[in-house]
């Protein structure tokens, strides 16, 4: 008992002693000590500065990707993430979704507590003098808000009667109402006329302001019943359908829709299916393999940029062990053993390459917030990429600092002290 | 009868030096007995550094006995003969060799971080041992604050603070003018007079015939072993072998 609690009193008399050399000798040489840790501050702020803006970019794609709805499954002839162009032409000449599939989605797929139609195109919106082109055009139907589509503002949004009557109602996205309208309240735009594509609608109601998705703009389009969409602008259009269901349905339910579909559409059961469920997920899978591979770069340029600053740590503690020979034999002469020799100088090193880490993981973070501030990226920073920052530091301190502590604890006491 | 604290046996100290064998110490034997002054005198190539560096087992012999305190030096680990030195043997050396960057206290405390003593027992034996050997003031100042013989002080009372058998000193004065170097001498006899077994290593016949025994070597053999003036008195060991 006695035995052990002098052990640790020892350990940890030892553990102090070397901190405090350690921090002694950085103190006594503050601009070697600056200069050994630049490499490490300049890697440690890479890769803290590239991490924390990468994350932010996370953070903003989850956040606009929340714009598709987490619970739904978009139905379509289009995969979203097409594998080459051979895949795009198939996908391109597979036979259209039309009302028939919906129909049959409508009335088969249990699960599902929403269905919409989406046709949609690109065109111009006119009200008196004033003309918008390029505006998303959208035919759906009373369900495409339960969707995960926004909400309305004011007014109302679709009907059933809407789609059944075939009425050239509108409800006009945020940016188009402000657009065609300027300083108007969205109220006072309810009853007004529009043209679209050379049509006439009423408008019924104004979405709320939904932001950007992947640089869309989600509040730019025009949304009217799909039976008047196809109407109107053209029926040889392929639906896409959204089909919402309950979490922990969804995958029951893409099940659901494949075998409706595949009936309907008469696919042989030795063929593919020739339509394409997509998921919301499936984006952040590909851009987290995308933002995944510049990690790696990142993390690779770090790592190399740490190895350079190891080495110089290295090479300032292969001098610091030279120089302080004779102090090596002299500790080693009352009593130092080996294995204190060799964790005083790694305590050195690691300590070096920490306080640069901290250094370079402070400059990181500021380099991302400079950053988020003149650039539209944005910046996060996470307790996890701080730790790492020290962490990896504190790591090749220690790592490149074996070789010289090991050198030191290594030194032959009477050869040391007899050293000029 | 209790055994001598040093008991050396015909020991051996072989270099091989570019191809050669250098015979360092080449069959020494002596015994010191506890509370004794000693010192070990000859000129330089006598033996008498390789002699204090196995006595302070800073190194083994190539052959031989020798047994400190009752302990068999021959066959230790690095690690346990970094204990035996830091609990049986006190070094004061020509040059010092204090830590520039600690104080005194600090640097006398040295030894006892090495033995796992508590921080508060630590300061307050470091601040005894200094106290002890006239320093009471100058406790918190670095080496480059003091004289030489203030260093030499510091060195002193750092071989001391961990109570150890043998006071091991390699010409401690040989860095110092005379008035000082005769202050560090009767600080030695004092503390001989205290009961401390002491080892003084020097070519000075001077300071040799101040101890009361002293062993001449040449040629890494012992050629005289006797009372500190009579040894001393030797002149020229290869005249007197002759």
């Amino acid at each position: 008992m006695n035995r052990v609690t002098r052990a640790f009193v020892r350990a940890g008399a030892e553990l102090a002693e070397a901190v405090r050399i350690a921090l002694g000798s950085l103190v006594g040489a503050r601009l070697r000590s600056f200069l050994t840790t630049l490499g490490i501050v300049i890697g440690v702020m890479t890769v803290i500065a590239i991490v924390a803006i990468i994350q932010g970019l996370n953070r903003s794609f989850e956040g606009q990707i929340a714009n598709l709805g987490a619970n739904t499954l978009y139905v379509s002839k289009f995969a979203w993430l097409a594998q080459g162009r051979g895949e795009w032409w198939e996908m391109r000449n597979r036979k259209d979704l039309g009302k028939r599939e919906l129909a049959a989605v409508e009335r088969e797929v249990t699960l599902a507590t929403a269905v919409a139609p989406q046709a949609g195109t690109r065109g111009t919106v006119t009200r008196l003098d004033k003309e918008l082109s390029g505006v998303q055009l959208i035919g759906t139907n009373a369900r495409y808000l339960d969707t995960g589509a926004g909400s309305v503002q004011a007014g109302r949004f679709l009907t059933d009667t809407d789609v059944d009557l075939e009425r050239a109602v509108a409800v006009l996205g945020h940016a188009v109402a402000e657009r065609l309208f300027p300083g108007a309240s969205p109220e006072s735009v309810l009853g007004q006329r529009v043209t679209l594509e050379g049509h006439p609608f009423t408008v019924v109601g104004v979405m709320a302001k939904r932001g950007q998705m992947l640089g869309m703009d989600m509040d730019s389009n025009v949304t009217m019943p799909f039976t008047t969409f196809l109407r109107d602008l053209g029926s040889k259009r392929s639906l896409n359908l959204a089909v919402a269901s309950a979490p922990e349905d969804l995958s029951a339910l893409e099940d659901q829709i494949v075998g409706v579909l595949r009936r309907v559409r008469h696919v042989p059961p030795d063929k593919k299916d020739d339509f394409a469920i997509n998921r919301q997920e499936q984006f952040l899978r590909i851009y987290r393999q995308l933002t995944g591979a510049l990690y790696g770069v990142a993390i690779g340029v770090g790592l190399i940029t740490l190895v350079v600053g190891g080495i110089g740590i290295m090479n300032i503690m292969l001098v610091s062990v030279t120089e302080r020979t004779r102090e090596i034999g002299v500790r080693r002469a009352l009593g130092a053993r080996r294995r204190t020799i060799l964790l005083q100088f790694l305590i050195e090193s690691s300590v070096v390459a920490a306080l640069g880490g901290a250094v370079g993981t402070t400059l990181g973070l500021g380099v991302a917030q400079l950053v988020a501030l003149l650039t539209p990226l944005a910046a996060a920073v996470t307790p996890s990429a701080v730790a790492l920052g020290l962490g990896f530091s504190a790591g090749v301190g220690l790592l490149f600092g074996s070789w010289p502590a090991w050198r030191a604890a290594r030194l032959d006491p009477v050869e040391a002290l007899r050293y000029e | 009868m209790a055994e001598p604290l040093i008991v050396v046996e015909e020991l051996h100290r072989h270099y091989v030096v570019g191809g050669e064998t250098v015979r360092a110490l080449d069959g020494v034997s002596f015994t010191i007995e506890r509370g004794e002054w000693v010192a070990i005198v000859g000129q330089s190539g006598s033996g008498k550094s390789t002699l204090m560096n196995l006595l302070g087992c800073l190194d083994t012999p190539s052959a031989g006995v020798y047994r400190l305190n009752g302990s068999d030096v021959e066959g230790l680990a690095d690690d346990q003969l970094a204990d035996l030195r830091n609990r049986e043997i006190g070094f004061v050396f020509q040059t010092f060799q204090l830590l520039p960057r600690a104080s005194a206290v600090q640097n006398v405390e040295l030894p006892l971080v090495y033995r796992g003593v508590p921080r508060r027992e630590r300061r307050a034996r470091a601040e005894a041992a200094l106290r002890a050997v006239g320093l009471a003031n100058r406790m918190t100042h670095r080496p480059n604050e003091l004289s030489g013989g203030q260093r030499q002080r510091v060195a002193i009372a750092r071989a001391l603070v961990g109570e150890p058998s043998i006071l091991l000193a390699d010409e401690p004065t040989g860095n110092l003018d005379s008035a000082t170097g005769e202050e560090i001498i009767r600080l030695f006899s004092e503390l001989h007079q205290r009961g401390h077994t002491i080892i003084l290593v020097t070519h000075e016949p001077r300071l040799a015939a101040r101890c009361p025994r002293a062993i001449r070597l040449s040629d890494g053999r012992v050629v005289g072993d006797g009372p500190g003036a009579e040894v001393a008195a030797l002149s020229g060991a290869r005249a007197v072998h002759a």
